[in-house]
């Protein structure tokens, strides 16, 4: 039978206050065991699925070479030293589970090896950082659908899931060849942010990945454009070619913003205001130019070299 | 170990999943066919098979959209080697993959050579079979049937090294006849269409290493490009125009530096980064046309032009991240960048009218662009944070236009300008719920002194996205703006683009899943224009303005269905309509000019595919496959009078053979 009396006991008092000392103590005053590396070899014996198959995994190269300091090789490369893990019989709180993490902490956890690419040196500065879409967003260490790069999907696929309206242009009568397997996004686009560029105003990259030096990555394959040309088309140059150009897809040909080109040409080229590169409007079409005769509607047919021309200013050759 | 070796062969299939009707290879085949060869472990999948296309109406516009066409195709294959120890003897792994081999109008291959710590190799080949009219800008007399090859190859040693060298190798191809235009004899008379040979090669050499010291990682790159082009025009007899010839070999060289620094610290990160490439081309261009101007008469002409433009290129950057602490971060990214393209010409012409011109031009455009931008982001709690910054850029542009005949003083029109861009952005990533995310951002800025008139004057940008994902399932909806107002005293220009989106899909169970978007892209644009039009006799026209209005609905959805590992099913249905500004029809309006215009301001549309493919298992390491695909393309009305409809059933059937 309980008797309470038996709580006043001296020796009960102090088995309860032992016991309490933990609620009373933050946890970080507690002494704590030294979280120790125990190595790759006794993670697999709990996670055999992910072990099965690491050799395959990029990540296997530091058990490989087997030079790595301990807390750069194998799991605890990525999760920490599993010591504490192993003692707790697993669990997220005892270990660096990416699961757990802020994308901050994703971020920097990648970071400690994967920042020596000149590719990855604008990543805190990109726009995927800033709106929380970090490594583990689009890269699956484990369950990877790529054996390059290790991304958790298709390209394709990892780009639309976020990016369906671009996934509609891509879906478009005209349109650069994604869906068909001929080009990929980061063909154009550094997913990992990209710097300043040298046209428009250099103010928004929309991660461009730029082109051999510096240019519009539209020149990468479209090399016939890039000149440089003794008559350059300045708006090409200044402006980029999205300036009459869709560059993921569209309705009309040659992926142009407009479906007839002379509105397209003309919008600029009416002599107003100070635009251009003389400061002093963009020069209107010839007077001889009738507009309602079909000949003149379709500017390219005599300016052929609208992009840039060594041979005549107004790109007729 | 097999269902392992099985997930291995469905992922590395994934790589050449195609929206497209084929290849097959994303569909299971069986168990799984891993074969270890000695310290090697090697997973193959070839799909062999037939593809077939039937076009009705216009053609070329098909073959501009899609070009599929008849015949055997290797669609697509597999092939992964891995050591099994990271210890190979000369390679580590090796991954293969193709598509579309065999005259595909896409075809890809990738290879992946790697041997841990001493070399990585990566080839990307690539070949296009690029058909366009460009119909509805140039009447059809534009044309191009050519073949576009990419390859890159890039050669990495002792990768996981604080030092590596690097060599890449890239190329750029394109051949093939076109049809293009020209104008004789003077800027009133006929255009001719004339056949091009094209001819277009690119090639970059590229050589640079890594290094490390004290932390900071330097990597310095030297790189040569050239580029040839030797397109040829020729025409024989078309009336008019009896004769013409035209050569004009084009030679470019750019070669470069890049040097980056890289260093990460405790609380700052540092990227430093340097460019140089001195774009330099030459040319020479020989024409001779013989036939009769528009009065009848004989004519004669010969051109012939020489000269060169250069284009040296400067760019810098240094880009500092500073995290004093895990929730507060300020980054500031200073850019700038030179550009001076120069270039001059002799041009000589003879003809019987005339009898010789001459002249000599040159011009510059330099483009100097300085930019700064600042950004401050505060974590308030792990589900809640601010971000915000400002951007500024001075960007002067100089321009040189001279030209005058030989031996005489030029005295060129030069100008200058400078704009600067004053932009403030913020946003804000807030998890709401477990499972539910949400970001905003945005950005409001101004030009003051825009380049063109449909460049950005005052503008603001707006976007918003909500996220909900839970194991299966995810679910996403979003909104995005852009406007611009570059409205001046004599021009207006404004453009408004909004985009609306969802997307969903649900990997319900093994055997059934679902996934659809749905986006709709609006876009108005009013602009002014000044032109001349008239009959008998054009006159200048200033009061109308150039609409543009676009309402396209996209909307796609695809559902895969197995029936255990029998056969695999995938149903898909994609949309593009555009409904244009809600008319049915042309209206005749009160002017022929006011015509032109009013029949360019909207284009609607209906482009639609269905797809089926269907994969069925006939033993454990063959499977067939087939897939049928309809592409539907319908204008409400044709522009400039071309119809450009058409109507395509295409499929496939293969076998595929994966151990």
């Amino acid at each position: 039978m309980f008797k309470w009396v038996t709580l006043m006991r001296p020796l009960t008092i102090l088995r309860l206050a032992l016991l309490a000392l933990p609620l009373c103590a933050p946890a970080q005053t507690a002494p704590k065991a030294e979280n120790k590396f125990v190595g790759s070899a006794v993670c697999k014996t709990c996670h055999p699925d992910v072990w099965l198959n690491f050799n395959k995994n990029p990540h296997f190269r530091s058990i490989a070479s087997g030079k790595e300091e301990p807390a750069k090789t194998g799991c605890e490369g990525c999760h920490g030293p599993g010591g504490n893990h192993v003692a707790a019989g697993g669990g997220k709180p005892t270990i660096r589970a990416f699961s757990q993490m802020s994308p901050d902490q994703a971020l920097n956890t990648c970071l400690e090896c994967h920042s020596k690419d000149v590719a990855r040196g604008f990543v805190r500065a990109s726009a995927h950082t800033e709106a929380d879409v970090v490594c583990n967003s689009c890269h699956s260490i484990h369950k990877s659908q790529s054996p390059k790069f290790l991304l958790a999907k298709q390209q394709t696929q990892l780009c639309y899931s976020c990016h369906a309206g671009v996934r509609a242009q891509f879906d478009m009568p005209v349109k650069h060849r994604v869906n068909e397997g001929s080009v990929q996004c980061t063909d154009c686009h550094n997913p990992h942010g990209s710097a300043a560029p040298t046209w428009k105003t250099g103010t928004s990259s929309a991660m461009l990945a730029p082109a051999h030096d510096n240019e519009m990555p539209c020149l990468k394959c479209h090399v016939d454009k890039r000149g440089p040309f003794v008559f350059e088309h300045a708006s090409v140059r200044v402006e980029g070619c999205d300036n009459c150009h869709m560059p993921h897809g569209s309705t009309n040909a040659k992926l142009l913003r407009r479906p007839v080109v002379f509105t397209l040409c003309l919008e600029c080229h009416n002599g107003a205001g100070t635009f251009g590169r003389q400061n002093a409007g963009v020069i209107t079409q010839s007077a001889t130019h009738n507009m309602l005769d079909p000949k003149y509607q379709r500017c390219t047919l005599c300016h052929v070299r609208l992009h840039g021309s060594n041979v005549d200013p107004m790109f007729l050759r | 170990m097999k269902k392992t070796l099985f997930a291995i062969f469905c992922l590395s299939g994934m790589l050449a999943a195609q929206e497209t009707v084929a290849p097959t290879v994303d569909e299971k085949v069986g168990p799984p066919r891993g074969e270890s060869k000695g310290d090697y472990n090697i997973v193959q999948s070839w799909e062999l098979g037939y593809r077939f296309a039937a076009v009705g109406g216009n053609a070329d516009k098909y073959r501009s959209d899609v070009n599929y066409h008849d015949g055997i195709r290797l669609l697509g294959s597999n092939l992964t080697v891995n050591s099994k120890d990271g210890h190979g003897r000369w390679f580590d792994e090796i991954v293969l993959s193709t598509q579309g081999l065999g005259n595909d109008p896409y075809e890809a291959a990738t290879l992946r050579v790697q041997k841990n710590q001493l070399y990585r190799y990566d080839l990307l080949w690539r070949q296009n079979d690029y058909f366009n009219p460009g119909l509805t800008v140039a009447n059809g007399e534009h044309l191009e049937t050519t073949r576009h090859g990419w390859q890159d190859h890039e050669l990495t040693l002792f990768p996981q090294s604080h030092f590596r060298i690097r060599a890449g190798y890239s190329r750029v191809a394109e051949n093939g006849p076109a049809l293009t235009t020209e104008q004789e004899f003077d800027g009133r008379s006929d255009v001719f269409p004339i056949f091009r040979k094209v001819r277009r090669q690119f090639n970059d050499f590229r050589l640079g290493a890594d290094g490390q010291w004290k932390g900071l990682r330097f990597t310095v790159q030297r790189q040569w490009e050239y580029f040839k082009e030797d397109s040829a025009d020729s025409l024989t007899s078309t009336g008019a125009l009896a004769s013409f010839q035209r050569a004009q070999p084009y030679r470019g060289t750019t070669p470069g530096w890049m040097g980056n620094v890289y260093g990460e610290y405790k609380w700052i990160a540092l990227t430093g980064r340097f460019t140089y490439a001195g774009g330099r081309g030459a040319f020479v261009q020989n024409e001779t046309a013989i036939g009769t101007d528009r009065f009848g008469s004989a004519q004669n002409r010969q051109v012939i032009v020489t000269g060169n433009g250069d284009r040296p290129v400067v760019t810098g950057d240094v880009n500092i991240t500073i995290f004093p602490v895990g929730r507060f971060t300020i980054i500031n990214h200073v850019s700038a960048s030179n550009t001076r393209m120069t270039g001059n010409n002799f041009f000589q012409q003879f003809d019987n009218k005339t009898f010789s011109f001459s002249s000599v031009n040159f011009q510059f455009l330099g483009v100097r662009l300085v930019t700064n931008a600042t950004d401050v982001r505060y974590r308030f709690t792990k589900t809640f944070d601010l971000f915000g910054g400002f951007r500024y850029a001075d960007r002067e542009i100089r321009s040189i236009e001279d030209s005058g005949s030989p031996g005489t003083a030029l005295d060129g029109i030069s100008a200058s300008q400078s704009n600067h861009t004053k932009a403030g952005v913020g946003g804000v990533n807030w998890i709401l719920m477990k499972y539910i995310r949400a970001h905003a951002e945005f950005e409001v800025g101004r030009n003051d002194n825009p380049f063109t008139p449909q460049s950005l004057r005052d503008y603001h940008a707006a976007r918003a996205k909500v996220q909900y994902r839970k194991k299966t399932l995810l679910l996403g909806g979003g909104y995005q703006d852009n406007y611009n107002d570059n409205s001046i005293q004599i021009t207006a220009y404004s453009s408004h683009a909004r985009t609306y989106q969802g997307e969903g899909s649900w990997n319900a169970k093994s055997w059934v899943s679902v996934d659809g978007s749905y986006s709709k892209l609006h876009l108005d644009t009013i602009g002014g224009i000044d032109f001349f039009a008239g009959s008998p006799r054009s006159q200048e026209v200033t009061g109308l303005q150039s609409i543009y209005i676009s309402n396209i609905h996209a909307a796609n959805v695809g559902l895969r269905f197995a029936v255990r590992q029998y056969a695999d099913l995938y149903v898909g249905y994609n949309l593009t309509k555009d409904t244009g500004d809600g008319r049915s029809g042309l209206a005749t309006q009160a002017t022929a000019a006011a015509q032109v215009f009013y029949n360019a301001q909207t284009f609607p549309l209906t482009y639609h595919s269905p797809v089926l493919r269907l994969s069925v298992r006939v033993t454990e390491k063959l499977r067939w496959n087939v897939g049928y695909q309809y592409y539907g393309y319908r204008e409400d009305f044709g522009l400039l009078s071309v119809n450009q409809n058409y109507r395509a059933n295409t499929g496939y059937t293969s076998l595929l053979w994966a151990f």
